[in-house]
């Protein structure tokens, strides 16, 4: 650094100022300063005066700032192409999977040197002319499509399939569960590979100089072939890309603060992401203290009182009450509610169900009980078209759920987020599916608010009676991951109560579960048969089923092989495969 | 009195001596540019050039933003002759051609070389020629005295320049020869290829003579030149094929630049060799 490559420090004054005359001076490469040579403290300070001077000179700032226009357009233009590219290559369809695959081949394959050349000189051809400015944003944003694309399904991959089943069976469609429930999960995944790439491409718009773009290093570049002082000039270049990708890190650090589950975040933290991006919070438990009031006044004193009292009148607007009979308790009105038709399901090879023909009356509760692999579950995810019947039909309400009758047969609607929700069918799984980046609460009101349009006061009011319910007001603000597994199931109740369904699903709510926490969800279960809500819940909980069912439904292999009253099918099973799975559950788990 | 006749005289004298001296100023015809170059008029005329090239084109040291040079003082003195505005466009050396040959560019005028193979792609005004020189470390440690003497001689050259050709002819006679061939790097600017002789990264650095030259002047101890090659290569404008109208304004006006002298001025403030002139003409391949 003393020796050659820093000019002559005494020759020149530095940036601008030099005439062609005493340009030699500057040009001197190596500098042989004989008996005045300065001392190299003194070289070394001049050499950063000069450093300092380029670093504030508006002729590499004016670069800069192009870099950096570049680079944002480019940068915002790549992360839309580069989100549709990525749902492309997540299609089921293959040729638009192919069409993706094929762009992302090809645009990752080349140079983007290339790229931007002939971007600029071979479009012309075919008469299309691009200014400068226009082929390298444009030119960037293609190349960064197809890098963030990858980055971006990496991203919507790690985000567990149970959120969006979720999401489904609340009649979310696609493009709402997409950006309400993947996409904010996603982007701690995404957020470290983007930052790369708005890194690299910052620094990476010195190759558009090939195409007339007269960026940082391209001006840096031209200053150090007029002045050959190549150490001053590059500092100083390097220096001002180093500020400009420190800050990109630092806005880096704060979205993934934000993104983290992991971490309670602080409020500070929070204003300041919010002052620096103008990104409000979800919810601030602090701004909404009017919410905690209202949960400790408003608790109800037991889910009746929730579901089928105050709901009614708490209910307004769009969302109508649930069609449980009030009052009405353990009991059903001999209507059919919902009417399984031999209904087949096959996965591959594996018949899952071979013909199943059941009927729920309104106001009953069916529990289906069995071995594993018997297809309960599967049953339930048919009849709210989670999964697409092969055979048979099924109808809730006297309407088929998301298929239109075209003949005999049936083919699903195209809108089957829409027939979901229309449908109304709660549905709680065994392992509760909440949204893990919404808290109590907001995963309460996602879909009223999202799917059923409801005001948003209205529906946190609502969540709110509904959380005290469950016995969980103190907690509607936290997130899932901070509440036990039996707190998090009672949550996924109160979510599934919040749509006003007419049917109650529950894929065995209480197997995921420790034993001293199953009472509590099973009780919160108890108390809404109570109210008269139609349900059909797979269990293994005998005892449940023997206080709480009206019919227990006894699966195996595909088929029913016993049903009736809980005393009948469970007191005295006629069926031998019942009477074995019986004993084995008494057996293992004690509760009879 | 007497002294007042005199000075008179002088005045007059020195007036006459003066249109004398510029008589060519009064063939530039910019007022008729409407009529002359209708097409052209009123436009601004783009001209492609790579500011990393002295002494041809470079940036101002006292304004970064402007462009400076030979080639662009030149291009000035002419656009200003025959009535046409222009504005030089920056850019990487090997873009430029590419960007004229596409159309996004008018002309290319950056110490560009007439080459059989590039006028297939474009037409050219020629208007100096070139001479090629070799800049080694000081003392020529290698010997290097010619062309010849560059076998198994790390050498370096500008991408996509006719040296950069010229050294991989000479590797391959020198393969022929049954010496050893040529390693050759590739810069992309004047200043990187210097840095590689400085360095003792490259053994010689094939550039313009006159670069060369100002370089050896600039940096006595670093530097000197080795050996110079008359290569007959003419420099020139070049424009893309049927810009007739550009063409032929670009013809018009340097020949006006060598008849008013404008040129051997600007060669010599650019400390370059006025015998470098010749006679302008238009090459259509």
């Amino acid at each position: 650094m003393m020796t050659v490559g820093c000019g002559n420090p005494s020759g020149g004054s530095g940036v601008p100022g030099r005439s062609l005359e005493d340009l030699s001076a500057g040009k001197r490469v190596t500098g042989d300063q004989g008996g005045a040579a300065p001392t190299a403290t003194s070289a070394v300070l001049q050499g950063l005066r000069e450093m300092v001077l380029y670093i504030g000179s508006p002729f590499l700032l004016r670069g800069t700032l192009l870099a950096l226009q570049i680079a944002s357009l480019a940068m915002v233009g790549g992360l839309v192409l580069g989100l549709v590219l990525a749902l492309m290559r997540l299609s089921s369809f293959l040729p638009v999977r192919g069409i993706a695959w094929l762009y992302i081949w090809f645009v990752r394959g080349t140079p983007q040197l290339l790229q931007l050349v002939f971007l600029y000189d071979a479009l012309p051809m075919i008469g299309i002319k691009l200014d400068t400015f226009a082929t390298a944003v444009i030119g960037f944003a293609l190349n960064e499509a197809a890098f963030s694309a990858e980055i971006i399904r990496g991203g919507i991959l790690s985000v567990n399939r149970t959120q969006a089943v979720a999401a489904a069976a609340f009649g979310m469609g696609p493009f709402l569960t997409l950006r309400r429930i993947i996409l904010p999960q996603a982007m701690r995944a995404i957020l470290p590979g983007m930052a790369n790439d708005t890194i690299a491409m910052i620094k990476l718009t010195s190759l558009a100089s090939v195409i007339f773009v007269n960026e940082l290093t391209f001006r840096s570049q031209q200053i150090v072939s007029q002045n050959f002082k190549f150490f001053t000039v590059f500092a100083a270049a390097g220096a001002i890309y180093l500020i400009l990708t420190t800050v990109i890190s630092a806005i880096q650090a704060l979205l993934e603060r934000h993104f983290n589950l992991e971490l309670e975040r602080a409020a500070t933290t929070r204003s300041v992401l919010a002052r620096l991006l103008g990104v409000g919070r979800r919810s601030q438990p602090s701004a909404t203290p009017e919410l905690e009031n209202l949960g400790a006044v408003r608790e109800p004193a037991n889910v009746v009182e929730a579901i089928g009292g105050p709901v009614r009148r708490v209910v307004s607007g769009p969302l109508p009450a649930h069609d449980a009979v009030p009052g009405h308790t353990n009991g059903a009105d001999g209507a059919p509610f919902v009417v399984c038709e031999d209904v087949c399901k096959a996965y591959g090879a594996r018949e899952v169900l071979r013909g199943i023909t059941l009927s729920v009356r309104r106001g009953e509760v069916v529990t289906i009980m069995g071995p594993s692999g018997s297809g309960k579950s599967t049953l339930l995810r048919l009849i709210n078209h989670l999964d697409r019947l092969d055979r048979g039909e099924i109808t809730v309400g006297g309407g088929l759920v998301g298929y239109e009758r075209i003949g005999a047969a049936l083919r699903p609607v195209r809108h089957l987020a829409k027939a979901r929700a229309e449908a109304r069918i709660g549905m709680v799984f065994q392992h509760f599916n909440l949204f893990d980046h919404l808290t109590a609460l907001q995963n309460v009101i996602e879909a009223p608010i999202r799917v059923y349009g409801e005001p948003h006061a209205a529906a946190v009011e609502r969540g709110m009676t509904l959380l005290s319910s469950v016995g969980l007001a103190h907690h509607a603000h936290h997130l899932p991951h901070r509440l036990s597994g039996g707190q998090q199931q009672r949550v996924a109740i109160a979510r599934a109560l919040a749509i006003s369904p007419r049917l109650m699903l529950f894929d065995e709510p209480t197997s995921a579960l420790d034993p001293e926490l199953v009472g509590d969800v099973l009780s919160v279960i108890r108390r809404l048969a109570d109210t008269g809500m139609t349900m059909i819940v797979v269990t293994h909980e005998v005892r449940f089923a023997r206080d709480v069912a009206d019919r227990v439904v006894f699966m195996d292999n595909g088929l029913i092989v016993e049903e009736g009253g809980p005393a009948e099918v469970l007191g005295a099973p006629k069926q031998p495969r019942t009477q074995q799975f019986l004993r084995l559950v008494e057996r293992e788990i004690g509760t009879f | 009195m007497r002294s007042a006749r005199w000075l008179l005289a002088a005045v007059v004298t020195g007036a006459v001596v003066m249109a004398l001296n510029t008589p060519a100023a009064a063939k530039c015809e910019p007022e008729k540019a409407g009529t002359t170059y209708p097409n052209l008029v009123g436009k601004k005329i783009k001209i492609a050039v790579d500011p990393s090239t002295p002494p041809y084109t470079i940036r101002d040291p006292n304004d970064f933003e402007k462009i400076v040079g030979f080639d662009a003082d030149m291009a000035r003195a002419v656009f200003k002759c025959v009535g046409l505005q222009l504005d030089f466009v920056s850019g990487a050396w090997s873009g430029l051609l590419p960007s004229v040959i596409a159309g996004q560019n008018d002309a290319m005028w950056s110490n560009l070389y007439y080459t059989a193979e590039r006028a297939k792609q474009v037409d050219y005004v020629v208007y100096m020629q070139a001479g090629t020189g070799a800049l080694v470390p000081k003392g020529n440690p290698k010997k290097l005295k010619s062309m010849d003497d560059t076998c198994g001689i790390r050498a370096a050259a500008g991408l996509g320049t006719v040296e950069e050709a010229a050294f991989r002819e000479q590797s391959r006679k020198c393969v022929a020869a049954g010496k050893a061939e040529i390693p050759q790097v590739s810069y992309p600017d004047v200043a990187g290829g210097v840095r590689l002789v400085q360095n003792d990264r490259a053994d010689v650095m094939l550039t313009d003579l006159a670069l060369v030259d100002q370089l050896a002047r600039d940096n006595p101890t670093a530097f000197e030149r080795g050996f110079a090659v008359m290569t007959g290569f003419k420099v020139g404008v070049a424009v893309k094929k049927g810009r007739e109208d550009l063409l032929k304004a670009l013809g018009t006006g340097l020949k006006e630049m060598q008849a008013d002298g404008t040129q051997r001025e600007l060669l010599k403030k650019y400390g370059l060799d006025p015998s470098l002139q010749i006679t302008s003409e238009t090459l259509r391949n």
